[in-house]
């Protein structure tokens, strides 16, 4: 299940609002995708979903010279953190950080409303 | 007759051949020795999926039908995810169904090699006129090119570049940019339902969730293959083999069967090759719709011998586009937003690179590296791949690479070229999987000889692309189906 810490590193990395009324994590559902991943997904997969939910947490604030954990800081400056994982200078953040947007994307592309949102009807 | 490991169905017999693995290379073999009236068994780890089943969900899809769910990785200075089928017709399912002929210029490496007898071009053509014929191979049509693969030919057509309509094993496709997910629309002609139910009507027992753990060697002749069924409890199954043994598991899967198999070789999980890969997104002002045409139904060999790369359109639905689009919160949606006007160019490389791959406590441990040579090809392909994307028309080319600003605009493609040489600043698949059983006629220099069957194990062969010596350029499938069809055929004859 999702902890507090984890939902707001989720909410960080997609928000609601924004453009061609794209939803954000939780609006589109990526909770229910979340448990699905949690049952079914190989082990060595989870552990990496698990690990990339506290880096995020954890590591990214330092990136920006922020105390973490990330929920204490604003949405900007959260939103700042993870950017800054993706430009991180050490290859492995980049990575946990590609693996948290992977995970990320299966759930949230996936849902009928951001496909519908971005135009896209699979025959 | 279908048996289901995952249901525990049983098949404790004995066959004159035992086939492992349903891929291009075990589902050819299967075929042709099943059609000698001889019977035959096919091992296949992962589940046979309807295709009725087939739908748009790419997690979905990775999870039931990809090896490791899509999540098997290559380490060195890169993490590389190695994408491989785990289904009933192996790769095939989950592939664009590309078919190439093995170009001239690789023969002739592997004739240098002393491969000419042991591989004739000659026999394999006509193998490639009856395959084609099979399957259906034809360019994609026009109608399934959708926007995307368009702007690969508008791009090449203004530089005076080559680029053409990949040549692939499908018939009516619609563009529906789901070859990843096995194609709903029931157009590729994947082993699932070509090959693999020809061998079945000819008598072959396809066992799915059957997972080869071993081959029993006694007195240097292979005699049964030990496994593990995926039903609850992992009941051990026993597939006796009268005349022969084929593997065809793939060059991750083969070499780590054939060591616990007792198959010693200094080759034995060396010399793996591949065909790295890393896209690059074009930002175009129309929507060019990369999730609607054929899934890579356009490509560039214009590069093929001078930087070894090649050039394809690829089209994938939003999920899979997203993770790769840059920035996280306002931003990455800002881009999100903006997936429909974009297009992916990805390039290939046919990398000089050798890794090794072994078993290890969690699966296959791969190892692979690229070199400095690789780096410069690949950097000059995505230089290439940009002039393209800009020559069709994108006001922005997205790199994905760190290092480099994360747009270049037009006139700026030549950045890709003076890139970073650190292959972990890339983001990277690799597919294309080759010699981890290389064959050579001593086993001093390779693990199978010229007839296909490991050294000192005359009735063990292996008939997948770990024999092949070198990649090659160009998508694999092709290759390894006139292969293994010779490889088959030669054993059949030796084992009549």
């Amino acid at each position: 299940m999702l902890g507090e810490r984890d939902r707001a590193v989720l909410d960080a990395l997609l928000p609601p609002g924004g453009p061609e009324g794209l939803p954000g994590a939780f609006e589109a559902g990526f909770e229910e995708f979340e448990r699905g991943f949690r049952a079914d997904a190989p082990a060595t997969m989870r552990l990496g979903w698990r690990a990339a939910l506290l880096v995020a947490a954890w590591i990214s604030p330092l990136l920006i010279r922020r105390l973490p954990p990330l929920d204490r800081l604003s949405a900007d400056e959260r939103e700042a953190a993870l950017e800054a994982m993706g430009k991180s200078r050490f290859h492995l953040i980049r990575q946990v950080f590609l693996l948290l947007k992977a995970v990320t994307s299966f759930g949230y592309g996936s849902t009928p409303a951001v496909r519908r949102a971005v135009g896209y009807d699979a025959r | 007759m279908r048996v289901d490991g995952a249901k525990g169905e049983r098949f404790d017999e004995v066959f004159d051949y035992v086939v492992i693995g349903s891929g291009a290379a075990g589902a050819t073999a299967a075929r042709a020795l099943a059609g000698t009236g001889r019977s035959v068994c096919v091992l296949e780890e992962g589940p046979a999926v309807d295709p009725a089943a087939f739908g748009a969900d790419s997690w979905g899809a990775f999870r039931s039908m990809f090896r490791d769910a899509n999540g098997q990785i290559a380490t060195g200075r890169a993490f590389m995810p190695v994408i491989q089928g785990r289904v009933l017709g192996g790769s095939t399912v989950i592939n664009s169904a590309i078919a190439w002929r093995l170009p001239d210029d690789v023969f002739a490496e592997w004739a240098a090699l002393g491969l000419a007898d042991a591989l004739p071009p000659k026999e394999l053509h006509r193998y490639w006129d009856e395959i084609e014929k099979d399957l259906s191979v034809a360019a994609t049509p026009v109608e399934a090119w959708g926007s995307f693969n368009t702007l690969m030919r508008d791009g090449a057509r203004r530089l005076g570049v080559e680029a053409s309509p990949t040549r692939r094993y499908a018939s009516g496709c619609g563009g529906t940019s789901q070859c990843l997910t096995g194609c709903p629309s029931g157009a590729k002609r994947s082993m699932l339902t070509t090959y693999l139910p020809q061998a079945e009507s000819k008598g072959a027992v396809i066992v799915t969730g059957a997972e080869a753990r071993r081959v029993r060697i006694v007195d240097r002749c292979a005699v049964a293959v030990e496994g593990k069924l995926s039903a609850p409890g992992r009941p051990s199954f026993m597939a006796k083999a009268r005349r022969a043994v084929i593997v065809a598991a793939s060059a991750i899967q083969t070499p780590q069967l054939l060591a616990r198999s007792g198959v010693r070789s200094a080759h034995l999980g060396h010399h793996f090759m591949a065909h790295p890969g890393t896209p690059l997104t074009g930002l175009f002002d129309a929507p060019a719709n990369l999730w609607r045409g054929a899934t890579q139904g356009f490509d560039s060999t214009h590069h093929r011998r001078d930087y070894r790369v090649k050039i394809e359109t690829i089209g994938l639905p939003p999920e899979v586009v997203f993770a790769r689009l840059p920035g996280a919160g306002r931003r990455w949606k800002e881009r999100m937003a903006l997936a429909k006007q974009t297009a992916i160019f990805a390039v290939q490389t046919r990398a000089w690179a050798e890794g090794t791959v072994r078993e290890g406590p969690f699966g296959a441990l791969i190892r692979y590296d690229l070199t400095r040579r690789d780096m410069m090809q690949i950097r000059r392909g995505l230089r290439f791949a940009a002039e393209l994307l800009f020559a069709a028309g994108a006001r922005e080319v997205w790199p994905g690479i760190h290092g480099l600003p994360e747009k270049l605009l037009p006139g700026e493609a030549h950045r890709l070229e003076a890139g970073p040489d650190n292959p972990g600043s890339y983001s990277w698949i690799l597919s294309h999987l080759f010699g981890t059983a290389r064959m050579a006629a001593h086993g001093s220099a390779g693990v199978v000889g010229h007839d296909f069957a490991v050294h000192g194990v005359p009735n063990l062969v292996v008939a997948d692309s770990s024999v092949f010596p070198t990649n090659l350029g160009v998508n694999p499938q092709h290759a390894i189906m006139a292969v293994a069809r010779l490889c088959a055929e030669r054993l059949a004859e030796r084992t009549r």
